[in-house]
């Protein structure tokens, strides 16, 4: 085993304990080589592997790192791709234990539902416009099983793209209905506001954020697929939440979608 | 210190702030000058200055509300809004020129504004606010602080105006959208350089004219029809650059542009 395959197993396993503790780990960027999306990608694998095994079922994929002041605060020009699981998904108005996500934040997406596959090459906005059956809401309550936050694009990419759950509003619609660029954004904690937007934040409109992602899975060989729930990426800034909270976001012609955060430890 | 040469302090501070915008040169905040007006104080310095500007021929053609947003209010440690007047001399043709001369260091920002079909004043319901409404239209606005490095006390800005400078207005239309959450993009030369919703002005933009209604009763004052105001930005300000194509799109409302020079 080369030291390179060995620190991709220990970086791994620290975020696997990070999940299982509850307790945050170090940064695993210095066992990777230096700025290494590669490596990055390959820990993330590693631990989606194992979790396959473990019967998690994969019901869609997320877009990270959409706008342009949080990739030049990584320093990067281009998004990150993580996987959804069905495990992780949560209802609409439900409520979320403390313990669930990992110094969780929240930011308001919109969510792609696709009724056909996207396997061909160098995918278009029409392919994806084709397969779209239709967008709803959604608030993805992201974490990260690194300590305080202090990630570096190697960090996130290798925990699953900071993934926490994800909640679904339940009012679809159709792409010919919206105007993903321009649609207005509002994040709400008990009627106080916390974070606005549009659809321009999200890599100039979301529905690129969606071509990236229908691209990048073709060329890594597990096209997306018919059913598979795409997150497109925040429409404004994320904001941490507190026990207590309850957290509403709004997207123009979409629709609301809410959720809240356990007072007390269950 | 008495009353009359209190009075003649503000007229001093008035012809200060209004110097320092009519020949666009900063000056030292008042507060640094060692100036401690009460808010009170700080509106009549602004009608005083005002006051000089129409001496001077220019009309007033409505009103600017700022702070209208909760975290800009928070930040300034204040509990409402702030508003001033706009001047026709403020207009900017609407896809026409301006020059960076005009001001010392503005900033521009993307807004919503009214066009009233009858006059307000004083506490208004949001229905009756909504129902003065001519008009809607996408604006931007000129904001341009004249005290040195953009840093002010609440007083300090009112006295000057609340750094109203400059606006300009898209095509008005009638006003039968939902304004509540409205992507606004407002692009540098094709760029998007700031992203947000109308729901940042005070959640709906229809509240900053209620509140500008009663701004202005309390002030004892009305907006008499055929006013403007502009409700609040929904975006940080940014600064303006030589030779910019500016523009805001605005989610069902269209655009409104201008170019530096």
């Amino acid at each position: 085993m080369t030291d390179l395959t060995k620190n991709i197993e220990q970086a791994a396993a620290q975020i696997r304990q990070a999940y299982a503790s509850g307790q945050p780990a170090q940064p695993i960027r210095d066992l990777l080589p230096q700025d290494s999306i590669e490596a990055a990608y390959a820990v993330q694998k590693l631990n989606s592997d194992i979790w396959a095994e473990q019967g998690r079922r994969v019901v869609g994929v997320k877009a990270g790192l959409t706008s342009k002041s949080v990739q030049n605060q990584l320093g990067v020009d281009q998004p990150d791709f993580g996987l959804l699981y069905a495990d992780t998904f949560v209802c609409d108005g439900d409520e979320v234990a403390l313990d669930a996500v990992l110094q969780p934040k929240v930011e308001a997406e919109v969510a792609l539902v696709l009724k056909a596959d996207i396997d061909v090459a160098n995918p278009t906005v029409v392919d994806v416009i084709s397969a779209v059956d239709y967008a709803l809401p959604a608030i993805e309550i992201v974490g990260s099983r690194i300590a305080n936050w202090d990630i570096s694009i190697v960090d996130t990419i290798a925990d699953n793209a900071s993934c926490g759950l994800f909640v679904l509003g339940c009012t679809p619609k159709k792409l010919t209905d919206l105007d993903l660029r321009l649609c207005g954004m509002v994040m709400e904690r008990r009627g106080e506001q916390i974070s606005s937007g549009a659809g321009q934040a999200c890599l100039g409109n979301p529905l690129n954020a969606a071509v990236w992602l229908a691209k990048t899975f073709v060329e890594n060989g597990t096209p997306l697929r018919k059913g598979d729930i795409i997150l497109t990426g925040a429409l404004g800034p994320m904001v941490q939440v507190a026990p207590g909270d309850t957290i509403e976001a709004r997207i123009s012609g979409l629709g609301s979608v809410n959720v809240s955060f356990a007072k007390e430890q269950a | 210190m008495s009353l009359a040469n209190n009075e003649l302090n503000l007229h001093a501070l008035a012809e200060l702030v209004d110097n320092a915008a009519h020949k666009a040169q900063a000056i030292a905040q008042l507060s640094a000058q060692g100036e401690s007006l009460s808010l009170e104080q700080a509106y009549k310095v602004q009608d005083l200055s005002v006051a000089r500007r129409i001496s001077r021929g220019e009309k007033q053609v409505g009103i600017k509300m700022g702070f209208t947003s909760r975290a800009k209010m928070i930040q300034m440690g204040v509990e409402d809004m702030i508003w001033g007047p706009l001047t026709d001399q403020m207009f900017i043709e609407e896809g026409g020129e301006v020059s960076l001369e005009r001001f010392i260091h503005p900033r521009v920002e993307p807004e919503i504004a009214f066009l009233l079909n009858k006059p307000l004043s004083g506490n208004v319901t949001l229905a009756e606010a909504m129902a003065a409404v001519e008009a809607v239209a996408p604006a931007l606005e000129v904001i341009d602080s004249r005290y040195d490095n953009f840093k002010f006390s609440l007083e300090d800005v009112v006295a000057d105006n609340c750094s109203s400078s400059g606006f300009t207005i898209g095509a008005w239309q009638a006003p039968d959208a939902n304004l509540a959450n409205l992507g606004m993009v407002m692009e540098f030369d094709g760029k998007a350089v700031q992203i947000g919703s109308s729901a940042a002005i005070l959640g709906n933009p229809y509240r900053s004219l209620a509140a500008a209604a009663r701004v202005a009763g309390e002030a004892g004052k009305t907006l008499p029809a055929g006013s403007i105001v502009l409700a609040g930005a929904s975006t940080a300000a940014q600064a303006m650059t030589p030779n910019t194509h500016v523009r805001l799109v605005c989610e069902g409302l269209g655009v409104a542009e201008f170019n530096i020079k």
